[in-house]
């Protein structure tokens, strides 16, 4: 029963983290009208400028942090003039010209990381960040978490909460929430359509980069590769939640975290991949549409 | 506010207004003048271009020629949000309420420029509109198609709008809804609205409006009082069935 909770506490954190990547991804697809499949790509790369900056700075974390999550905004509204010019020329979504830009910057971003940064090898968040060091800071039984662990996840679900509250009881939530269901009718009860994109650039940029930190704590450590297998995880926990559902990533989102870390706690870790992954083809077989509708 | 001979002051004029998409001519031409306090109806069969009229006043198609001017102030090439903040709604054809939310967010989508009196406004339209606060906490997804034209019209006031343009509100309703809805928005002309219709009920628009105008392929072809254009045997031949 302790491993049972011990695990699913950690996979509450995990799972977090994928309920921010895969809402961010929704909401550039539901109002920004782009599949940016390279959204955790974008993620990746600020857990990098994070890193970077904590070793010029002797592991400032104020400053490390800020960067990570300023990059990360930085990048998402650099880009979107790019996007935004696709739908403006086209008044609507297309899909597949949004893909292949996103499918490029992904690409530039991970050349980037494995030729210029750290010689292409994985790089180590410092022990100020992570605080693997000190040991445990919470202990019941076997459960024991480092303070790292526990700061993720009181912040993970702290953001989830935080999200879904802006989607849900704000102006600009509302409006998000309008333009993802019917863009024409959001334009014709005066709703900003092109600002209002603009704010989900914003708004996805600040979950990315706090997606960085979170992810720089938790695992201690990033790769080039780590941005495409992540993409890889919020493309499948979208499409089996439903594309644009809302609701349903933040549900799949947390059952894949915890079921991972189930895998992890009662057989094997390298598993855990391959487990969630067959898990997510009996249901996408199951229900082809995701288990809790498309949304788009 | 322009002024005519009379002295009347026109709160809407369209001049010479020509809309295209790609090659097809929408609008050729299109004057019209609604003045402050009056139920204008457009009327005329599918294509005549009502719908693209309307829309083009609320700013979401690109004029290619002519003005459009509101309170006396020029809003061709304004956005949508922009001539909604200055006091123009539409009421879509279709009602175009978001079905995945809720009625209470529907109306303060309404509300979205200006959510300082919201609960205000709400209030009022509740008390306009009952059986909308029986239902705000459903999604708008649940309501009957009468239900969901008032929500469209409520909405609409929650913008505190100083004019109204409503696109075919009797289409796909039953006859008895018909009269409620026209009735609606008699009422709310003698609070204040000035309203512009489209419509292809073309006996009942008439009667609930104080002036037509006939649409036919982008043209305005003929624009009298209503009372005139009922009389009129070409219109009676045409559009009533007389």
């Amino acid at each position: 029963m302790e491993v049972f909770i011990a695990q699913v506490i950690n996979g509450l954190s995990l799972g977090s983290i994928y309920v921010l990547l895969v809402t961010g991804f929704n909401l550039l697809l539901l109002v920004a009208m782009i599949i940016h499949f390279s959204f955790p790509i974008v993620v990746v790369f600020s857990m990098y400028i994070a890193w970077i900056v904590l070793g010029l700075t002797g592991n400032n974390l104020f400053l490390g942090i800020s960067a990570g999550i300023v990059s990360a905004i930085l990048l998402n509204i650099i880009t979107a003039p790019m996007f935004q010019h696709i739908m403006k020329k086209r008044g609507e979504v297309d899909i597949n010209s949004t893909m292949v830009l996103s499918m490029g910057l992904g690409m530039i971003i991970t050349d980037f990381l494995s030729h210029s940064i750290n010689k292409g090898f994985p790089i180590a968040f410092p022990d100020a960040l992570t605080g693997r060091a000190e040991g445990a800071f919470l202990k019941i039984g076997i459960i024991s978490m480092s303070r790292g662990a526990f700061l993720a996840l009181i912040v993970g679900i702290i953001f989830v909460l935080g999200l879904f509250w802006i989607l849900y009881k704000t102006k600009q939530g509302r409006a998000f929430r309008a333009i993802a269901e019917d863009p024409n009718g959001a334009k014709l009860v005066g709703l900003p359509i092109l600002k209002t994109g603009f704010q989900s650039y914003a708004l996805t940029g600040f979950l990315g980069g706090s997606t960085a930190i979170l992810m720089a704590i938790l695992l201690g450590s990033a790769s080039p590769g780590l941005g495409d297998q992540l993409g890889h995880k919020v493309l499948a926990v979208s499409i089996i939640a439903g594309l644009g559902n809302l609701k349903g990533g933040l549900i799949v989102g947390l059952s894949l975290g915890i079921l991972e870390a189930l895998v992890q706690g009662y057989w094997t870790g390298t598993w855990s991949n391959a487990v969630a992954f067959v898990i997510m083809l009996i249901a996408i077989l199951v229900k082809p549409k995701g288990l809790f509708g498309m949304k788009l | 506010m322009e002024q005519n001979k009379s002295g009347e002051s026109y709160i809407l004029e369209v001049k010479n207004l020509s809309v295209s998409y790609g090659h097809v001519n929408a609008l050729k031409g299109v004057d019209i003048k609604v003045k402050a306090g009056e139920i204008v109806v457009l009327i005329g069969a599918n294509g005549a271009g009502k719908t693209s009229l309307l829309e083009t006043i609320l700013g979401v198609n690109e004029i290619k020629n002519g003005s459009i001017h509101f309170q006396g102030r020029e809003i061709s090439g304004d956005s949508a949000d922009k001539i909604v903040r200055s006091g123009i709604f539409l009421v879509p054809e279709g009602r175009g309420v978001f079905s995945s939310m809720t009625v209470t967010d529907n109306l303060l989508l309404g509300a979205h420029h200006n959510l300082k009196g919201a609960k205000s406004k709400m209030d009022y339209v509740f008390s306009s509109f009952p059986i909308l606060k029986d239902r705000k906490n459903q999604v708008a997804g649940t309501l009957s198609g009468g239900e969901r034209q008032m929500l469209a019209i409520a909405r609409a006031l929650m913008s505190s709008p100083k004019m109204i343009l409503v696109d075919e509100p009797s289409i796909g309703l039953a006859p008895k809804i018909v009269n409620d809805i026209f009735d609606i928005l008699k009422n709310l002309n003698s609070e204040g609205y000035s309203i512009l219709l489209s419509e292809q009920n073309v006996y009942k628009a008439l009667k609930c409006a104080h002036r037509g105008y006939v649409m036919e392929t982008g043209n305005i072809v003929l624009g009298a009082a209503s009372e005139d254009l009922l009389n009129n045997p070409e219109i009676r031949k045409a559009y009533l069935g007389a």
